[in-house]
């Protein structure tokens, strides 16, 4: 396991690495100029001086694989560089928003399980009837939904008409609710309908019908043996989930203004500043590769069948 | 209490916000209103109490370490509040003293000698005297580079201190906007020497320490920076003790937060909030809503170099055909007004009488039919083969510019005048400026106190949408070589007649479809009280405000 473990994470290398390559020429092969946008952000006229002043000062008039090179170099020692707007170095400006964003997601995760689990059961229990109907419902508008839209939704409701939650900002549990709404109905969505599938699917084979023939009550086969089976795919889909939460708050941020990386990157984005967008990406894709990496741990903790596979119990 | 059981919850929670320190919820919100009510009526208004109101704004992005000789990511507005000018532009186009009681300018108009007031210090109580000019003027010229897209920083010689209280700023040449650009809210400012960094502000400064009328206390990334009132200001006080200045990127959200209470002012040129969310809270009546006089103007540059608009007929029809008022009423909901010129008559040297060009489709029509370009069957117009298909080109992303070039292409249609909408990013619509390659692009004027001396000096630059649309002019070199001399004018009959013709040129030449002068908005709690707008664009007038009296 141990070495099943190391070999996932030592596979991170090479995919940053990629993933690092693919952004920075992704960035560069496009028409944006940060100079450009440096000047405009400091209300500069663009005459050819100052924009080849802007370009000195950020770095981008020397070759691209020189920049790159250079970049890299630092990124391994954790220096990902300065901030083209903020003029901040990027990572600990990346560290300093970051608990907020993990705060924002951790409460996110826990409403998508908290409300998916009970809705999926209450559907898978009720097939076909008004619980299923009701459940379908609610998945059909959480998937259908923009996670943007329905924020102001939310704000127009709970904070302009009714006056019950503070509209913005980053405070105590108040300030967490309508965010965390916005950002998990589509994976609580998502989850609900999965798990109402897999306890189905589950409920119909023979260890369950087997189960109910030995006299268990209704209660115990759907604890022990319905609904523990039909977990599994949920384990999976959660980590996806956590890096969808973590990417969802990218808008959701902006929308409540809590000061977290998502706003911190889509303010980058906006203005073009290159360091950033390339640390921010990073971090995501270090983040779903851990997520992953963590959901088959989680995975073969569950399933035995898997956690005495030949490849992960002999490595 | 009686009296606030008839206002409406909305203005509750503002007028909390201006005496408490805190943003509480809805329930705690009454308890705190009623307690700084008593407070406020225990202390009166004008007491101490004052020294504890607080006001809440909004903003994109923090601050920044507040450099006066610095742009990005220091604040414009925010480096006002600290930081002061010599002299200072007026709201009728004048300037007047400032940190300088006085000045005199030599007969050739080089020499400018400058008395400065002995009554400022810094806000930590250094003393704001000559040495302290030249050490900042010295500072800002060791990065002349930085600032070189603004003419007087490559003009001045010297500057020197005569006495104490005496600086002499002198010229390689004559430079008539010198005044202009020393009120400018960067880069001529001063900050506290003993603040520089490396003797000087290019490696930065230590802290923010100006002579203005407030003083950053805290900032807190990605959330506020909160100023201070400068309690050795030599100025008239500010009434507000606090301002805080709260981080919020999105617009709608700043429109959001002005309803819910978390926010008392919005202030801003560039498209605070959209245009309908203006109209929606002018509207609601409860805010107070202002429109400043016009800023800057709306305008798409018409390329006389390129393509269908080479030629005056086109470029003359094209300023007939658009019906900017129904545009102004519909897309933009009143906040702006029409222009018909490039410059608004209350910019400096431009109310010179020009001929509009009238919304008259009719006469579009006959320009280009006595110019040969002829209606095809398919309803397009042609001369010689050439399609009269003209590419407009503004940044995606920006809805309002969006609609408003489909209303553009709509009109044209109406007359025969095929066009073209190309959006793209913003980067790449200032590469189409700088190289020319639009046949319309949207482009705007500098605002005061720019206007007009910067914008016809960038006119020269081949970097610029207003030098790509002239250069296909048959004066463009005759008309650059007037913007030369004007700049250089010494008397000023001799400058307004070089800024007549410049500017009668350029309107006989159609190069611009001026579509409408732009205004500062401003929404504000009624608690605030009149609200004046800044000569300045890029300032915020937070020291004028007198809330009301509760």
């Amino acid at each position: 396991m141990a070495g099943f473990i190391l070999r996932r994470l030592l596979l991170l290398l090479p995919m940053l690495l990629a993933a690092s390559l693919i952004i920075f020429l992704l960035l560069r092969l496009g028409p944006s100029d940060p100079a450009m946008d440096y000047l405009r952000l400091s209300r500069v006229p663009p005459t050819p001086q100052a924009l080849a002043e802007a370009q000195t000062m950020l770095g981008l008039d020397r070759p691209l694989a020189v920049q790159y090179l250079d970049w890299l170099w630092k990124a391994v020692r954790l220096d990902f560089g300065i901030s083209y707007v903020t003029q901040r170095p990027v990572l600990p400006s990346l560290l300093h928003f970051l608990p907020a964003t993990l705060q924002l997601a951790g409460v996110a995760l826990v409403v998508t399980l908290g409300v998916s689990v009970p809705l999926g059961m209450w559907a898978a229990r009720h097939p076909d009837r008004l619980p299923d109907h009701l459940v379908r419902l609610i998945a059909f508008i959480g998937v259908s939904m923009p996670n943007f839209w329905l924020g102001f939704l939310l704000v127009l409701l709970f904070s302009v008409h009714l006056g019950w939650l503070p509209a913005m900002g980053r405070g105590g549990w108040s300030h967490m609710v309508m965010p965390a709404i916005a950002i998990s109905l589509m994976s609580l969505s998502i989850n609900a309908r999965l798990l109402r599938a897999s306890m189905l699917e589950v409920a119909g084979q023979r260890h369950v019908t087997y189960a109910r023939l030995r006299g268990l009550s209704e209660r115990t086969v759907e604890r022990s043996h319905v609904l523990r089976n039909a977990l599994l795919p949920i384990v999976t889909a959660t980590g996806m989930h956590v890096g969808e939460l973590i990417g969802g708050t990218l808008i959701v941020e902006s929308i409540f203004s809590w000061p977290g990386v998502g706003r911190y990157a889509i303010s980058a984005i906006l203005n073009r500043d290159y360091p950033v967008i390339q640390c921010f990406t990073l971090l995501m894709v270090t983040i779903f590769v851990l997520c992953n990496l963590a959901v088959d741990i989680a995975y073969a903790w569950a399933d035995p069948r898997i956690r005495l596979s030949p490849e992960v119990a002999h490595d | 209490m009686a009296p606030f059981k008839t206002l409406p919850r909305r203005v509750a929670i503002g007028y909390n916000h201006l005496i408490a320190k805190e943003a509480p919820q809805a329930r705690q919100v009454r308890v705190f209103a009623l307690a700084a009510v008593g407070l406020a009526l225990a202390i009166g208004p004008t007491g101490q109490g004052m020294a504890q109101t607080r006001l809440n704004a909004a903003w994109p992005a923090n601050v920044g370490p507040l450099n006066p000789h610095l742009y990005a990511p220091n604040q414009m507005f925010a480096q006002a509040m600290v930081y002061e000018p010599l002299v200072k532009y007026q709201a009728d186009g004048t300037i007047g003293p400032w940190l300088a009681a006085g000045w005199e300018v030599s007969d050739d108009a080089r020499i400018y000698t400058f008395r400065l007031r002995q009554d400022v210090r810094f806000s930590n109580g250094e003393p704001f005297d000559a040495a302290a000019v030249v050490a900042n003027f010295t500072a800002i010229l060791a990065g002349r580079s930085r600032h070189a897209w603004l003419e007087l920083t490559n003009q001045i010689e010297t500057v020197a201190a005569l006495d104490a209280h005496t600086v002499r700023l002198t010229l390689k040449r004559p430079y008539y906007p010198t005044l202009e650009e020393l009120a400018l809210p960067r880069p001529f400012r001063f900050v506290a020497p003993s603040q520089f960094v490396g003797g000087g502000t290019q490696a930065g400064i230590t802290a923010p320490i100006g002579t203005g009328p407030w003083v950053l206390k805290d900032t807190q990334l990605g959330v506020r920076d909160l100023f201070t009132r400068n309690e050795r200001y030599w100025g008239p006080r500010p009434a507000i003790g606090e301002i805080n200045i709260k981080v919020i990127l999105d617009p709608n959200t700043r429109a959001v937060a002005m309803e819910t209470g978390e926010i008392d002012l919005i202030y801003g040129s560039d498209g605070p909030v959209s245009p309908d969310t203006f109209d929606r809270f002018r509207a609601m009546g409860q805010l107070t809503t202002g429109l400043s006089k016009p800023v800057e103007t709306l305008a798409l540059a018409i390329n006389s170099n390129r393509g269908a608009t080479r030629d005056l007929a086109v470029r003359k029809a094209i300023n007939h055909a658009v019906d900017k008022d129904t545009m102004i009423a519909t897309v933009l909901y009143g906040t702006q007004t029409r222009a018909d010129t490039l410059l608004a008559p209350n910019v400096p040297y431009a109310d010179i009488g020009l001929q509009p060009y009238a919304y008259a489709p009719a006469r579009a029509r006959r320009l280009l039919d006595e110019a040969g370009w002829t209606v095809a069957a398919s309803g397009a117009r042609q001369k010689n083969g050439e399609p009269l298909l003209i590419d407009l080109c503004f940044v995606g992303t920006d809805a309002v510019s969006k609609t408003i070039a489909e209303i553009v292409q709509a009109d044209l249609k109406k007359v025969g005048i095929g066009v073209r909408l190309v959006g793209e990013e913003e980067s790449s619509v200032y590469a189409r400026q700088r190289d020319g390659r639009f046949g319309m692009i949207f482009n705007r004027t500098w605002g005061p106190p720019y206007d007009p001396h910067a914008l016809i000096s960038s006119m020269r630059a081949p970097s610029h949408a207003d030098y790509q649309a002239q250069s296909g002019l048959p004066d463009k070199a005759e008309i650059d070589a007037k913007i030369g001399q004007v700049l250089l004018s010494v008397d000023a009959s001799e400058r307004r007649r070089l800024y007549r013709d410049i500017l009668t040129r350029l309107h006989d030449g159609a190069v611009y479809l001026p579509l409408t002068f732009t205004s500062a908005m401003l929404i504000a709690k009624p608690e605030l009280g009149a609200v004046s707008f800044s000569p300045i664009a890029g300032e915020i007038p937070f020291d004028q405000i007198r809330p009301r009296e509760p």
